[in-house]
């Protein structure tokens, strides 16, 4: 899944738009908007219908993948007894959990440093940090798995958390950055006034500040790197395989339900994330949940 | 009040009356090659309540910050009760800021807002929660140790600000403008509180503002800053009756300016009466000068024996409520303004109208005349 996909919900709200602008031409006559209806089901179809399926196949009793037989959990069982997807699964779990504490340290630390260097090489330091956000990550996989290799690495999830690191750090920057831009620098001065040092009035004053910010940017880390298959791909070793490549590889042989039922717990989780890492800022008192994506 | 809150005076009246609180020695600062403070030479007494005032861009808040330690004197220095702390860092110096955005810590509660500095000294638990009960209650902030500080006023985030300062009993408090982002009601009843916590603690204050009502009712002394130097530098009756320089004249209040040519102890308008001023031993004979006078100083009525009179024309009468301004005509495109009080013995029917006639008194004491 591209890096864009946690974020489908806002697109849609833009397909009832036309509804005003018919109402008020034709005054007092409120025919109903029903092209604008009709592109937004299709819409909604077209977006949901496949992961339904996959949902709805994924309690089926029996192995088609066609017609739905009867409600059973035996494709759940049958995966919380493979060896394989559920070294996959720790795989991917584990390789989430350091791409997202690695890139949140290093991420708040570089958009502390762009913003509070205000010369040159705070500028270029930006602009390079944008890069691997518009390089194409098939790009990023690639020369990464040509650095490892040149450098005679061996590739293991060790290789998988480096480029995992490398590639989440600019998502971490740009949520903290326009943060850290807001933040008053005379609270900070503040601190350093009643006796703090540069290091306790960041510790106890700048990072609770940013600490919303953070969170959330964390938990979008963890659900960018847990489903990322291209640049996993590139930089895994053979055994284990993180999920999604995992289950990459296992539906060349033929489609096991089993499939289903992972994808179904990922997409539970991958919920579950995206809705913390919305309802994180909310929970601190700060205004809307949108600043997942600009970071306002 | 709790005796607690009073002994900050203890700790700060040690130190020797006769040695400034705060000396700046000959400081500058420049910011990529011009000066924001130039050669700055400022004594300020311990208990003293001293004001730096002038406009934005004078160089007052730099000047502020070079004494709490935010900002480096390119030259000279700054030197608290005696030491040179011109190297030190903010969290090195005895002084405390009130800042103007208040900056108060978001995450943390009112009381712990205060606390923050008695706890980075290492001030035992129930001394701090004495020391923080004490200042809440000096800044009246009763009730609200609990609350987080986005849950109050401006006034009430004002006090905590102050309170988060005063606790450490620093031995000069730097306050920058803290008044400015409060309505002016607020800002009265504020200034007559910020005086008397300053009187009940004994603490230095340093107090930084563009607003000249401010430093004049506060202040025991002030130091007006333009252009990074300080212009005049005295008690507010000092800077505000005898203004030393156009500037000092024309910032403090509103003043007349009014152009002419100094001759035989008076000033000649063109086209207009000679204003006797007296000898002015500084002022060469016909040379152009600047003659200025507050508009509360002319008298339109009730003259003193002695005292020079003219005569000019009404042009406009402005009614304010306690006060009137009249705009008179001396002569062609020279008017000065005067302010006449609506006591209880003026009556309404005695004001002038427009295009009357009126004569005006002054003392030529309270004329500044300022050669160019």
């Amino acid at each position: 899944m591209n890096p864009t996909a946690p974020a489908p919900a806002p697109t849609p709200v833009t397909a009832p738009a036309p509804a005003p602008l018919r109402r008020r031409r034709r005054r007092g006559q409120r025919r109903k908007p029903v092209f604008a209806i009709a592109v937004t089901v299709v819409f909604f179809v077209l977006l949901y219908l496949p992961i339904a399926m996959v949902v709805l196949f994924s309690f089926n009793s029996q192995k088609s993948l066609t017609v739905f037989k009867g409600f059973s959990l035996r494709w759940y069982e049958a995966f919380f007894h493979d060896s394989v997807l559920l070294g996959s699964l720790g795989m991917s779990l584990e390789v989430s959990l350091v791409a997202m504490a690695g890139s949140v340290v290093l991420g708040v630390a570089l958009a502390l440093g762009l913003v509070r260097n205000k010369g040159r090489l705070g500028a270029y330091a930006g602009l390079i940090m944008m890069v691997p956000l518009i390089t194409p990550e098939i790009v990023t996989g690639v020369a990464s798995l040509l650095l490892f290799k040149g450098l005679g690495i061996t590739l293991d999830s060790g290789t998988v958390m480096i480029a995992e690191v490398t590639f989440s750090i600019s998502y971490v920057t740009v949520i903290l950055r326009s943060r850290v831009a807001a933040l008053n620098p005379e609270v900070e001065e503040a601190a350093m006034d009643l006796g703090a040092t540069r290091w306790q009035a960041l510790r106890l004053v700048t990072l609770p500040a940013l600490l919303p910010a953070i969170l959330a940017s964390a938990v979008l880390i963890f659900a960018l790197v847990f489903d990322d298959f291209v640049l996993a791909y590139f930089t895994t070793g053979v055994d284990p395989q993180p999920l999604a490549v995992r289950i990459y590889s296992a539906i060349r042989f033929g489609v096991e339900p089993t499939i289903n039922a992972v994808g179904t717990l990922m997409l539970a989780g991958s919920i579950t994330l995206i809705g913390l890492a919305l309802a994180i800022p909310r929970l601190f008192g700060r205004r809307g949940g949108l600043d997942l994506i600009s970071g306002e | 009040m709790t005796p607690t809150a009073a002994t900050p005076a203890a700790e700060t009246a040690s130190a020797d009356p006769t040695v400034p609180a705060v000396r700046l020695d000959h400081v500058s600062k420049e910011f990529n090659g011009s000066h924001a403070v130039r050669d700055l030479d400022l004594d300020i007494a311990p208990g003293e309540f001293f004001s730096l005032l002038g406009p934005s861009g004078c160089g007052k808040t730099t000047t502020l910050r070079m004494i709490g330690g935010f900002a480096d004197p390119t030259e000279g220095a700054v030197l608290l009760s005696g030491e040179d702390v011109t190297a030190l860092p903010p969290n090195k110096r005895n002084v405390n800021t009130v800042f103007q955005s208040y900056a108060l810590f978001d995450h943390l509660s009112v009381a712990d807002n205060i606390g923050f500095g008695l706890k980075r000294k290492g001030v035992p638990k129930p001394e701090i929660r004495e020391r923080v009960g004490a200042m809440i209650d000096l800044v009246q902030l009763g009730g609200m140790a609990e609350r987080k500080p986005r849950t109050l006023s401006g006034g009430q985030r004002q006090r905590v600000a102050l309170a988060r300062a005063l606790v450490n009993r620093p031995a000069v408090l730097l306050l920058d403008e803290p008044l400015a982002a409060l309505d002016l009601k607020l800002r009265r009843q504020m200034q007559v509180e910020l005086k008397q916590i300053q009187r009940e603690v004994g603490i230095t204050f340093v107090f930084v503002t563009h607003d000249q009502d401010e430093a004049l009712t506060m202040s025991d002394r002030v130091a007006v800053m333009n252009g990074g130097r300080v212009e005049q530098c005295g008690t507010p009756e000092d800077v505000y009756e005898r203004p030393e320089s156009r500037f000092v004249a024309a910032f403090m209040g509103t003043s007349n300016l009014v152009s002419g040519v100094y001759r035989d102890g008076a000033v000649l308008i063109e086209g207009g009466p000679a204003l006797p001023v007296g000898r002015r031993p500084g002022i060469g004979e016909g040379s152009a000068v600047d003659l200025s006078i507050r508009p509360e100083k002319i008298w339109l009525s009730d003259f003193e024996p002695g005292m020079p009179v003219v005569n000019g024309v009404i042009r406009e009468t402005v009614y304010s409520g306690p006060t009137t301004t009249y705009l008179i005509e001396l002569a062609p495109g020279i008017t000065v303004a005067a302010l006449e009080q609506n006591t209880a013995r003026a009556r309404m029917e005695d004001r002038w109208e427009g295009g009357e006639t009126v004569e005006l008194g002054y003392d030529p004491d309270h004329c500044l005349v300022l050669s160019h």
